[in-house]
């Protein structure tokens, strides 16, 4: 009896001691936080998410960062046009002031990330955008580096800098290749299209074309007609278009159903997804979308990238899914350079970051924006061909095929 | 109706709540969320007070709270004033635009006063996102700054004025004021017919209305740190009027209740990820359904009559 | 000018098929039903399910759709709103919140994307001058038709007739042995019935988003109090409004103008006429 109890005790002892010693071996291997902050009830939120969750589980598997596991933390920055900023402030106080994350990753809409810098600001934390495309953002790494030095943007390039590459292609491709004398230009009513288009209509005026129209409309807009028609009407021979939140399924099933005589081509942010060509049954044929990652060999990691991210979630990814992944990796490369997650510190690293993406090559200018052109991150101008097929058709140096005109339009 | 002595412990006790919890909750999250709740509350109680008193239900109330908001913004960002200068600015755009878009509007009832209200907040909102070189359009105008650093201290100055805007509403509500604002709910024409200038009192009450909205968006501005269209959104408005109803309409204090509970119910459901909204709603029908008299003024006056 | 009179016909046909329920629940019930957008996007939504997932063909979905919502329209009469109906508010703030119920549900099961729903007329035609889908096309024809079904029903059939005495004077029919509740009930489910058509007409060339039924209830509402709450002709007349000014401003400044006009058109005519144009209670 005696001796049962002293056994008992003894493996009672022990059991304590092997766990306390294991729990005081895994307490000091505090994981590493990753905060995310996204609209995940639309899909770029979702791919935001998945995307770095691939790279997290990829770096784990590889023994984590400095000894560290990686974790993430999700927060909903909500619908900003039924919630406004609110919902995105509200997500970064509770990841920086609750959870104390060691990094934020995310952004979609560029307002909602606007009103939250200054909150990100006052809780010094590094954040890593990677959907938000206003110049505003980064801008004030510039005027006030001490207090927004944080702030990163990994993806996209940003807007201004996407005006000038549209304009490339309305010389360089329109005027250059095509012969186009006149063009027309419609955008959503977005700030960062408001800003860009005048710059746009200016640039192309200067280039000898014509630009009859240029005009905006409202996100919810439904009904395209009155600007096919007045695009028709105003002889333009093609349409210069800048979509991100709008209805571009409606816009381009309208466009062909109504057999309008004018090529279409531009920013079209849902143009991007994979399946927006069956989405809309087949009528996206022939429109032009830029489009930052593909199935392509762009860099020698970009299809294993994406065929890693197809198995992993069962679904082509969009633009957000490259830069949530690429934001973790360049996270953990700093980390791992600054040997600790002490802000400032990581902050100096990730200013020399060189990192080879599925989109091109990663660097950070001065403005904390990656960097763009030749051997870095690139806009493409991507076609919708036959049977959904995807062609690059411009900048000329990187183009695997020939654009085609609207299957209306084309002389038999 | 009048104030009774335990209406006014009950509301000191609420009071000291909500100064202590964010106190002892201490994290910038839930400070945050509180201010956001008071400024609501704030809404919510200044809707109550014109169109609960009244009956007139403003659809456009968002109105008000844009053009305060907006005022803020203005002239922190594009004059450099200081933040103290919105305080006493912001409810005079506000009343400004209520007298503008009130006296064409007020003599309509029902559903026609409704959406003359939503048309006029709808105009703004639209013309906020065209005019984007002064406004800022859907990104808004960014980088005003906080009163203080402390966003504690910014929170106990918007209780402050939360306080304030309920202790003046109530009073004014219980006043003969507020019975003959309840009385042109009743009937307007036999109010006409005694010699009332019911043409006054829904202005003023309008204005009074909109003094204080334009005040909570001054205080929201100040918050945020950012104005945006989505302070003149419709969605806005309704789920204000949500608010109201959920609190108990025409108490004042009720819709205090309710705007809190609600901004802290959205919050709170973050654990449901993607479903959050969803779940909001479900306990939004819930209580529309079974509650018709709201929750926190019903639930006030029952916990009175115990207590009493 | 010929695209504007055709474009704007087809506009001013879809918010008179929204506008005519709206007033119609109004006028026989009073309720101001703001889950009427929700039936709009259900009808999308529902021929967009039928059509993809269960695999019925289009002709068919069509009105199993209609069919379906108009159910839906019944049931929620009967269950949500029947209990509360002594105070308008609480019908109003019920029928709120259905309306953003179905949002959430439809955003949780189809997600926020737009769906797409195939043309059920994939010609072009050409149409005094202007290039006009076909599709367009059969959501005007079908608008007309639906319209003067509407008409012929409540002018002509007994149950039509029922209806028009309840939204004269509901108590005296009901001393007539009119079953108040059960046409009600009906009612309901026509509204939505007509508003899930409209959706099921546009769904091809329109967005089919979760959030759907917003704009088109306001602009329902904006119409039935300026055509005057429940007056059908002043609905028409006001969609007819409506339509043609958003479609003339659309045409000759900016889209961008148009949404923005007619919101402060809405609110001039209610300054100057502030019980309508066919007033208040006005009888069919």
């Amino acid at each position: 009896m005696r001796q049962r109890i002293v056994s008992l005790l003894a493996a009672g002892a022990a059991v304590a001691l092997a766990g306390s010693w294991a729990g005081a071996a895994f307490a000091d291997e505090k994981p590493i936080l990753i905060g995310i902050t996204t609209a995940i009830q639309v899909q770029v939120g979702r791919d935001c998410v998945d995307g770095a969750k691939l790279a997290i589980d990829e770096i784990n598997a590889q023994g984590g960062v400095n000894g560290r596991k990686l974790q993430m933390a999700v927060a909903d920055e909500g619908e900003a046009a039924a919630e406004g900023p609110k919902t995105g402030i509200a997500a970064v106080n509770k990841l920086t002031g609750e959870d104390h994350v060691d990094v934020l990753i995310g952004g979609y809409d560029s307002g909602v990330t606007l009103a939250e810098l200054p909150h990100i600001s006052r809780a010094k934390t590094i954040y890593l955008g990677i959907g938000s495309a206003s110049p505003a953002i980064q801008q004030k790494v510039k005027d006030d580096y001490e207090h927004y030095k944080y702030i990163f943007r990994v993806n996209p390039i940003n807007s201004a800098k996407q005006a000038k590459g549209l304009l490339d292609y309305i010389t360089g491709m329109l005027k250059g290749e095509l012969g186009y004398k006149r063009i027309a230009i419609l955008g959503e009513n977005a700030k960062w299209v408001q800003d860009m288009v005048p710059a746009m209509k200016t640039g192309a005026e200067a280039a000898g074309l014509q630009v009859p129209i240029a005009e905006f409309f409202d996100v919810q807009t439904a009904d395209f007609s009155p600007i096919f028609a007045k695009v028709k009407e105003s002889g333009a021979q093609y349409l210069m278009i800048i979509l991100s939140h709008a209805a571009s399924d409606v816009f381009v099933k309208q466009w062909y159903d109504a057999k309008v005589p004018v090529p279409i081509g531009g920013i079209d942010v849902k143009g991007q997804d994979a399946n927006f060509f069956d989405r809309v049954g087949g009528k996206a044929i022939s429109e032009v979308s830029t489009n930052f990652v593909l199935r392509a060999p762009l860099t020698p990691k970009t299809i294993p990238w994406w065929d890693s991210f197809v198995k992993a979630y069962n679904r082509a990814p969009v633009y957000t899914a490259s830069g949530g992944y690429d934001a973790v990796y360049i996270y953990a490369g700093a980390a791992k350079r600054a040997g600790s997650t002490d802000t400032d510190a990581v902050i100096k690293e990730l200013e020399k970051t060189d990192y080879m993406s599925a989109r091109g090559r990663v660097q950070f200018d001065d403005l904390h924006e990656v960097k763009d052109g030749p051997g870095f991150v690139n806009e493409l101008f991507v076609q919708w061909q036959q049977n959904g097929e995807r062609k690059v058709i411009w900048p000329k140096d990187v183009a695997n095929g020939k654009m085609i005109m609207p299957p209306w339009l084309v002389q038999n | 109706m009048s104030i009774h002595r335990t209406d006014w412990l009950g509301a000191l006790v609420v009071l000291a709540a909500l100064a202590l919890v964010p106190a002892i909750l201490g994290s910038t999250y839930v400070t945050g969320i509180m201010t956001v709740a008071l400024c609501f509350a704030m809404w919510a109680a200044s809707w109550d007070f014109m169109s609960g008193l009244t009956g007139r239900e403003n659809f456009g109330h968002s109105l008000f709270i844009g053009a305060g908001a907006y005022t803020a913004g203005f002239l922190n960002v594009n004059f450099g004033a200081s933040p103290w200068w919105s305080l006493a600015a912001s409810p005079l755009v506000a009343v400004a635009f209520s007298l503008v878009i009130g006296f064409p509007t007020l003599r309509l009832r029902g559903p026609y006063f409704a959406l003359a209200m939503l048309s006029g907040a709808a105009v703004m909102q639209s013309l906020t996102i065209i005019f984007s070189e002064y406004t800022g359009g859907q990104d808004g105008l960014n980088g005003l700054f906080p009163f203080f650093d402390s966003e504690l201290a910014q929170y106990y100055l918007t209780l402050f004025f939360l306080a304030a805007t309920v202790a003046t509403l109530r009073l004014v509500a219980n006043s003969p004021w507020g019975t003959i604002l309840r009385a042109i709910r009743g009937d307007e024409a036999s109010c006409q017919a005694a010699g009332i200038n019911v043409t006054f009192y829904k202005i003023a009450s309008l204005m009074i209305s909109a003094a204080f909205a334009g005040l909570g968006g001054a205080l929201y501005a100040h918050y945020q740190l950012q104005v945006g269209p989505d302070l003149f959104a419709i969605i806005l408005s309704i789920n204000i009027i949500i608010m109201v109803y959920v609190g108990g309409m025409g108490s004042i204090y009720g819709p205090v209740g309710g705007a809190i509970l609600l901004i802290l119910l959205t919050e709170a459901l973050r654990a449901f990820s993607e479903y959050r909204l969803w779940v909001y709603t479900l306990i939004l029908m819930l209580i529309l359904f079974f509650l018709p008299q709201g929750l926190v003024a019903p639930l006030w006056r029952r916990l009175r009559t115990i207590v009493q | 000018m010929a695209e504007i009179l055709v474009y704007g016909a087809v506009i001013s046909a879809i918010y008179a098929m929204l506008a005519v329920g709206f007033t119609l629940i109004f006028g026989v019930a009073r309720i101001l039903n703001l889950a009427h957008g929700s039936f709009y996007a259900l009808g999308a939504y529902g021929v967009y399910a039928l059509t993809a997932d269960a695999h019925l063909p289009l002709f068919l979905a069509a009105p199993v759709a209609v069919l379906l919502v108009a159910l839906f329209g019944v049931a929620v009469e009967r269950v949500l709103v029947r209990p509360l109906r002594r105070s308008t508010l609480a019908v109003l703030m019920i029928t709120l919140a259905v309306a953003l119920m179905v949002e959430q549900v439809l955003l949780l099961i189809f997600g926020s994307e737009a769906r797409n729903v195939p043309s059920m007329v994939n010609a072009t035609f050409h149409v005094m001058g202007a290039d006009v889908s076909g599709q367009r096309l059969l959501a005007l024809s079908g608008a007309i038709v639906i319209l003067s079904g509407l008409w012929f029903f409540m002018q002509r059939t007994r149950l039509g007739s029922a209806i028009l005495a309840i939204s004269q004077d509901a108590e005296a029919a009901q001393y007539m042995g009119i079953p108040s509740d059960r046409i009600y009930s009906l009612v309901m489910g026509l509204s939505a019935g007509i508003a899930a058509a409209a959706g099921v007409l546009v769904a091809p060339f329109q967005t089919v988003i979760p959030g759907m039924g917003l704009l088109p209830l306001v602009k329902a509402f904006a119409i039935v109090v300026v055509g005057g709450l429940g007056s059908i002709v002043g609905s028409i007349v006001g969609a007819l409004l409506l339509g043609y000014t958003e479609t003339i401003i659309a045409f000759k400044i900016s889209i961008e103008w148009s949404q923005i006009v007619s919101v402060a058109a809405v609110l001039i005519t209610l300054i100057l006429r502030p019980a309508g144009f066919f007033g208040k209670r006005a009888a069919f």
